[in-house]
């Protein structure tokens, strides 16, 4: 088979090229190119996911539970290739199921050159999400997104505030408490098969657990803050003023129990508040004059410093001109001309009256010196801690309390503090501040966070500011503050409480000036509920305003009236009996 | 040698499989071991009924019913495929299966090792005649059987893979026939334009050629060159002793068809160049022996069906190797003996025995007998069998 067989040889020696072609082709793959395969399969298997921490809810106390109002919810959006599903496939279950959640046009989306990708709804709940899934287009798929939800709407949004589109939180406790409550999330590096599966091989895996964010039980009491809302509601309703805002606080433990400023936003749809003003709240982060109100710190400060007492008198002519500046008495009825004492002062709410105080704490009650001011500064500032962040949980701004001694025309300038003009104080700060002085002269830090929720237990919630508590004034001094504010309200006593407030009716700064001719008022109101005889349980502050409108303390006093009704069944307050 | 390769491929792919099965369907873990184990046990009886118990004298006869049962089938899929029948099993809209409730049936397989009984009895008569290179008596009948047969595997059940098995082995055949070398050229040449018409025809193979292209010029990746690519990585990661058994990463979905298919590339990642070395080094062994037995086959019947075992072989081999390392484009042709897929291993175990049977025979008689007494006994390595014949 000579023939034969060397046909064979052919057969043989092309093999043998074959084997060799393959072989060396396999060396370059294998020796020579091995690292760059390395690399770029490193960069095809490593799955480098975050692990995403889940946001702690928010809750507020109904009686001793924790109720949650800010809540998470498991939602899908809708993503297709276009260039794979059919566009009426997609219309149909776009339409059928998603209709309300569209977030895209389709036929933008496949009018789009080149579009691998794209987002066609938001937001969908689960129910629906799962017949999409089994509708079972191919190319349709439904990617895990969570979503912040407020179950009761626009409930309370200023002090709650917003979750925005990248999970931040915004305003609010949202916003104030975002890193506890956002917690910290976890990174998973891990080799991954096709499907994005981690395997358990290779050897440079690394998994860091996400750490939860905190469930965060505020102070405020939910059906309170409710009616309050409510209420306040009712009020801009009857009045000219377009916003209120309502504080209650428990005096004895400064621990906030409603934070509510209306009207509220829906925190589901903030991108569609116009004014960011709106997501503000209003009772710690924008300080204002309170006015009148703030005559009870000045009184305090005289009474404690022993220079003057309720029935210290002076005379009042309806005016004073400090620096070349007049400044005149709200009230100019003629009965009050002449002799005075401070308590009908207080009561009428005398401008002349609370100049007098600062005079008597200078030793001089002619006229303002430095003493007066360092005094009424040392009061204001340092022990009733206005002017200045209160150490609240929350975002808050400081305001301002002006230096005794340092710029022009001091005097003026604390002849208008003495009756809360001229200084910039929150409500906060003023209503943490009038508990000291009914509380029997405590103050103390305020607070709106109660603990943490974990494991159906409410633990501590660790604070990074420092918790003060420090007696400012005299339970002697406290005292005849407490009945010099209820003799405020004698003519609408009610019968068994002891009931005491102060109004406030502030002229509105716009650019650096006053507003001429009283343009706009802010009417504010501060008070406290007590059983006859006992020391105050809460303490209420209300401020009603509006952009150009007058509003008067007496709006703001209804509110407080009503708010305060409210509050004495709901917590079965007992009149005396 | 058989039983050194099983080894090797139990292992290998099984882990493919496993990891396979954890995502998709509900196949169990073990379902393609499994599976794969069975092939494995009946390509073994395959192996030695061809070896010991079938004499090729037996076949020798039935050459012609064979080819006329395996065209037969192939047509009666192609029917069963075109009514939607459920006997036909189809995978990625290719209809090449039988589906027989139990157990799957492809007779592409079958119809290589037909045609190879088919041309060796063919080319052998011929010869006797002299009619070789006769057109009405060779030319026409060689014709009609291969192009039918190429037509039903190519064009009906698409499986561009077995049709290259398929001309590889009327080729190899053809060359040892005894035809002319002018004739065998011109047909060679026919041939060539016939396929680079049937390519420029079709888009989808148009469309491998040009991936083809892309990845051997070491262009851009895209979909087109996904399975090259990541055959290629899987390959490349291996380095010079590969990851390890069981720490292949490309075979967790990222390297299409990991199991059958593309095995070697696995196989490449797991065992690297050494082992595939190996591996290459068995087949090539594996493929020279048999062209030896060919050589010293006196029976040009004999000879012809070695000769297109080992071209079947080759063909599958060298085509599915170098289609993972890009040197020519991707076809879908199993790797022999090591690929998962029943109808394939089967045949080719046949096909081997077969082989291993004539050598029994071979010029050289004198040590037949304790041969194969010797090799039953020890598991039959591949060396031990190599001294003695040579």
């Amino acid at each position: 088979m000579p023939q034969s067989n060397s046909r064979i040889k052919i057969l043989k020696n092309v093999t043998l090229l074959l084997f060799a072609v393959i072989l060396v082709r396999l060396f370059f793959i294998q020796i020579v190119e091995h690292d760059a395969y390395l690399a770029k399969a490193d960069e095809q298997h490593t799955l480098e996911k975050t692990i995403t921490a889940r946001r702690g809810e928010i809750y507020m106390m109904d009686g001793d539970e924790p109720v949650a109002v800010v809540l998470n919810q498991t939602r899908y959006q809708i993503v297709i290739d276009p260039t794979v599903t059919e566009k009426e496939d997609a219309k149909k279950v776009l339409e059928t199921y998603a209709k309300e959640y569209k977030t895209a046009d389709l036929d933008e989306v496949y009018g789009t050159e080149n579009l691998r990708y794209a987002i066609i709804a938001k937001d969908v709940p689960r129910e629906l999400a799962e017949e999409i899934a089994e509708a079972d287009i191919p190319a349709i798929w439904l990617k895990k997104t969570n979503r912040r939800v407020y179950p009761e709407g626009e409930f309370a949004s200023g002090l709650l505030g917003f979750v925005n589109d990248e999970g931040k939180g915004q305003y609010g406790v949202e916003g104030s408490l975002n890193e506890q409550l956002s917690g910290k999330d976890g990174l998973l590096k891990t080799t991954a098969d096709v499907n994005k599966v981690a395997l358990s091989i290779g050897n440079d895996n690394i998994k860091v657990p996400a750490e939860d964010g905190k469930n965060i039980i505020l102070s405020i009491d939910r059906r309170l803050e409710r009616r309050i809302e409510e209420l306040a509601l009712e009020a801009i309703d009857n009045t000219i003023a377009t916003n209120a805002s309502v504080l209650v606080m428990d005096p004895n433990t400064s621990k906030v129990l409603a934070m509510a400023n209306l009207p509220n936003y829906n925190p589901d749809k903030y991108t569609e508040v116009a004014n960011v003003d709106s997501f503000l709240n209003y009772t710690l982060e924008v300080p204002y004059e309170p006015a009148s109100v703030c005559k009870t710190f000045t009184y305090s400060a005289a009474i404690e410093e022993g220079v003057m007492s309720p029935e210290t008198t002076y005379f009042n002519k309806h005016f004073e001109t400090i620096d070349g500046w007049q400044i005149n008495n709200a009230s100019k009825n003629d009965f009050l001309y002449g002799n005075v004492d401070m308590r009908r002062a207080f009561n009428w709410s005398l401008n002349t009256g609370s100049i007098h105080a600062l005079k008597l704490l200078g030793g001089n009650p002619d006229s303002i010196n430095q003493q007066g001011r360092e005094k009424l500064y040392d009061y204001f500032y340092n022990k009733f801690h206005l002017g200045q962040f209160t150490g609240i949980e929350l975002y808050e701004a400081a305001g301002l309390i002006q230096d005794p001694n340092e710029g022009w025309g001091r005097d003026s300038v604390y002849a208008n503090m003495t009756f809360g003009q001229n200084l910039s104080i929150t409500m906060l700060q003023t209503a943490t501040a009038f508990s000291a002085a009914v509380n029997g002269g405590v103050w103390r830090t305020p607070s709106v966070v109660e603990g943490i929720y974990e494991d159906g237990e409410i633990k501590p919630f660790i604070k990074t500011e420092p918790v003060i508590e420090e007696t400012i004034l005299s339970e002697q001094t406290s005292a005849t503050m407490r009945e010099l504010l209820i003799s405020n309200r004698s003519n609408i006593k009610r019968p068994g409480y002891d009931m005491g407030g102060k109004t406030g009716t502030g002229e509105v700064v716009r650019e650096g000036a006053y507003t001429e001719n009283f343009a706009e008022l802010i009417g504010s109101y501060v008070g406290f509920i007590a059983t006859e005889g006992e020391l105050p349980k809460y303490v209420i502050m209300v401020k009603m305003w509006g952009e150009g409108k007058d509003v008067v303390a007496s709006d703001a006093m209804d509110l407080f009236n009503s708010v305060s009704d409210y509050m004495i069944n709901y917590y079965k307050i007992k009149p005396k009996e | 040698m058989i039983i050194g390769l099983v080894v090797i491929y139990a292992i290998g792919p099984m882990r493919a499989n496993v990891l396979n099965s954890a995502y998709g369907a509900n196949y169990d873990s073990n379902y393609f071991f499994l599976g794969q184990l069975r092939s494995v046990g009946l390509s073994l009886i395959a192996f030695f009924a061809a070896f010991k118990w079938i004499p090729y004298k037996y076949v020798q006869k039935f050459a012609k019913p064979l080819m006329i049962l395996a065209l037969f089938m192939s047509i009666l899929l192609w029917l069963l495929a075109s009514s939607g029948s459920s006997l036909a099993k189809c995978e990625l809209g290719q209809c090449r299966w039988f589906n027989l409730g139990f157990i799957s049936f492809q007779p592409a397989e079958f119809l290589k090792i037909a045609l190879v009984f088919y041309l060796a009895d063919f080319l052998a008569r011929k010869k006797e005649e002299g009619t070789i290179g006769d057109i009405k008596d060779f030319w026409l009948p060689l014709a009609v059987v291969c192009g039918a047969s190429l037509a039903l595997v190519v064009v009906a059940q698409g499986d561009l893979g077995t049709g290259v098995a398929l001309l590889a082995i009327i080729f190899g055949m053809l060359l040892v026939s005894g035809l002319s070398m002018h004739q065998f050229a011109i047909v060679a040449l026919a041939t060539v334009v016939l396929a680079v018409g049937s390519i420029i025809i079709s888009p989808h193979r148009r469309e491998r050629v040009e991936t083809w292209f892309i990845t051997l010029s070491g262009g851009e990746s895209s979909d087109s060159t996904y399975h090259v690519d990541n055959a290629m990585l899987a390959i490349g990661v291996g380095g010079l002793f590969g990851a390890g058994i069981g720490n292949s990463v490309q075979a967790t979905g990222y390297l299409p068809e990991s199991i059958n298919d593309s095995v070697f590339a696995i196989m490449g990642e797991t065992f690297g160049f050494v082992g595939l070395f190996i591996i290459l080094a068995i087949f090539a062994t594996l493929l020279l022996r048999t062209l030896k037995v060919a050589e010293y086959t006196s029976d040009p019947e004999n000879r012809l069906v070695i000769v297109g075992v080992f071209s079947w072989t080759l063909a599958q081999i060298v085509v599915n190797i170098m289609a993972m390392i890009g040197l020519v484009p991707v076809t879908g042709i199993t790797l022999p003996l090591l690929s998962y897929g029943g109808t394939s291993m089967i045949f080719i175990a046949f096909a081997l025995g077969l082989v291993l049977q004539f050598s029994c025979y071979t010029s050289r008689e004198v040590i037949k007998d304790e041969d194969i007494s010797s090799r039953r006994g020890v598991g039959r390595t591949y060396n031990s069998r190599s001294r003695r014949n040579s």
